[in-house]
């Protein structure tokens, strides 16, 4: 067996996702009366040792954050789920939320106790409905129980109605707000003013998940996977080729190759037979060559060592038959869709490197490409404009793929 | 104001009636808007400005910016995933299938980028349901009861 079970729960689980049996069997009504009963800084202690970092993609340490939210003086203060989930290639945080929705919204609860937030809200995209219908029955379990409501934490969710920008932290504020989902300039950070200009801590669904299976464990339980450097496990998301896509949760540090070919996991390349190219982390991520592959393992440092990222968790899987530059231009395209406009390098830019391709492919004026990936990355205000021409400046690197295009 | 305003107005007055009138119930209103209407109209941004008092120019701004309100026609829409793992397995097919299967009926046809329904690929979605590794017949019935 390479995948493990922890933040999905184990095959052998009877009880109805979002049943009050469901709470117990995972162990969560134990944790939010024991959290409950603990202090915030406890609480918070707990979770910097665990080395829990943020699962939505830019792996922020979780504790670090917690402590700055409780820390940052202000009456109110909110808890968000991020659960918009619209990053190519990236649907863990939707098989999550089918398979165990208690688990992320426990992390809500305990996070709320923990930092001092009264109110909580669950952001989910709009194209989710059977999930967001799921998490409203899972959030009336936890009503009947008496976690939620107004003398506790009020949660509420918030549907989403397709707006990529929307799962930017501070988009999805003002999205909450009733507002334009445009990111806002960075400091400050939503740590100090977040939603309604409040101290906010947002996480994304999976980071909650851990933080719900912690305590319902503890730190040395959590740390039995992982590496040094990386402790615990992550949900990857496997599309494409291969014989088994779908959601898996590995330890850190495992082989991508044992990822797309273990019998548990991917099972082996489909398509031709023959690996082609990974796109790692979604739209914004890294092609890999097969040789990258061979070599690294899902771990910060040894995929730092290829230029690449986790990212989300995105696991998009090309045979050798795939036109990848036919791929990165359905991607820039998708960028330039999806830039909010408010910042020039970003609405001219993602605009600018379609017209590039479109006009005269990406081989021709390789230099210009770069220069404009550069200054994108350099003047955007937010993550969007900054990282669109990654997986295109990732092919530009990488000439071997692109000789079957 | 003329009556036909004047019905909408009213109408979506008691549609919104338990809805706050709060800025940060703006996005929920729009929803319930677009799920009676289909779409949101100049008529609809107005009766929904006035019933949550919400200038005019908002509440356009807003419901401008999000892709699942922009639906001009109000047709019933059917929307298919042309993101890239969609296309590796054949989401070009699926969508041709779909439109000629909608032309001039009440069912229109829109891509969309990914669904996060990428491990089954083809995906498509039509608010009420997901369809999972699509098959071109599928989207057609779909289409075809979607239109009902
Ligand atoms: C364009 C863009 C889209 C994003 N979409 C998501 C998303 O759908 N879900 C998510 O959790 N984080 C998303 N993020 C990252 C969030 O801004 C934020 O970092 C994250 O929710 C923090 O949670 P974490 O620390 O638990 O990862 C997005 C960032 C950018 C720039
Ligand atoms: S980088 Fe792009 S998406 Fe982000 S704020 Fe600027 S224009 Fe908007
Ligand atoms: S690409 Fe179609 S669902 Fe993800």
């Amino acid at each position: 067996m390479n995948q493990v079970r922890r933040l999905l729960p184990d095959f052998g689980t009877t009880s109805s996702p979002t049943s009050v049996e469901r709470l117990k069997e995972r162990g969560f009504a134990e944790a939010l009366r024991k959290v409950f009963a603990m202090s915030g800084e406890d609480i918070i202690s707990q979770i910097t040792e665990s080395g829990i970092k943020g699962r939505g993609g830019a792996a922020f340490p979780t504790g670090l954050k917690w402590s700055s939210v409780y820390k940052a003086p202000g009456e109110t203060k909110y808890v968000v789920m991020n659960a918009d989930e619209s990053e190519l290639g990236t649907f863990k945080d939707r098989v999550l939320l089918e398979e165990d929705p208690l688990g992320a919204l426990v992390g809500v609860l305990i996070a709320a106790h923990a930092v001092g937030a009264k109110k909580a809200f669950c952001y989910i995209r709009g194209e989710y409905r059977d999930v967001e219908n799921r998490m409203a029955e899972a959030l009336d379990t936890l009503r009947s129980q008496g976690w939620v409501g107004p003398d506790r934490v009020d949660v509420q969710i918030r549907r989403g109605a397709g707006a990529y920008i929307a799962g930017e932290e501070t988009a999805l504020f003002n999205s909450i707000e009733g507002k334009r989902p445009e990111p806002r300039v960075k400091p400050p950070f939503p740590t100090i003013k977040g939603l309604w200009a409040s101290p906010t801590l947002i996480q994304n669904v999976e980071t909650l998940a851990n933080v719900a299976v912690l305590f319902a464990h503890d730190t040395e339980w959590f740390k039995q996977y992982g590496t040094k450097e990386t402790i615990g496990t992550k949900l990857v998301a496997i599309s494409g080729h291969v014989k088994q896509p779908g959601v898996y949760e590995v330890p850190f540090g495992m082989s991508l190759t044992d990822i797309l070919n273990a019998p548990d996991l991917g099972g082996g390349i489909a398509g031709s037979g023959r690996l082609g190219a990974m796109l790692l982390g979604g739209a914004a991520g890294t092609f890999l060559t097969p040789e990258e592959i061979a070599k690294s393992s899902l771990d910060y440092a040894s995929l730092g060592a290829v230029g690449a990222n986790i990212g989300s968790g995105a696991v998009m899987v090309f045979d050798d038959t795939v036109d990848l530059v036919g791929v990165t231009t359905r991607l820039a395209r998708f960028f330039a869709e999806e830039s909010c406009g408010q910042c020039v390098p970003c609405r001219v830019g993602t605009q600018r490197v379609v017209e590039l391709i479109e006009n005269d492919g990406i081989q021709s004026r390789p230099q210009d490409l770069r220069e404009l990936g550069l200054a994108m990355r350099d003047a955007s205000i937010c993550g969007l404009g900054q990282t669109a021409p990654l997986a295109l400046l990732s092919l530009l690197d990488r000439p071997e793929l692109r000789q079957h295009a | 104001m003329d009556s036909e305003n004047g019905t909408v107005s009213d109408a979506v007055k008691v549609l919104l009636h338990d809805i706050p009138r709060e800025r940060g119930q703006l996005l929920p209103a729009l929803w319930r808007v677009v799920e009676q209407y289909r779409e949101i109209t100049p008529e609809l941004i107005g009766a929904v400005s006035e019933s949550l008092n919400i200038p005019y120019a908002e509440v356009y701004g807003v419901a401008s910016f999000y892709s699942l309100f922009d639906n001009p026609g109000g047709k019933m829409p059917v929307y298919v995933c042309t993101d890239v793992m969609c296309m590796l397995q054949g989401s070009e097919n699926l969508k041709h299938a779909a439109e000629s299967a909608a032309e001039n009926g009440p069912v229109t046809i829109r891509e969309s980028a990914c669904l996060g329904q990428c491990d089954y690929a083809p995906a498509a979605w039509s608010g009420a349901r997901v369809l999972r590794r699509a098959t071109p017949e599928e989207i057609v019935s779909v289409v075809k009861e979607a239109g009902q």
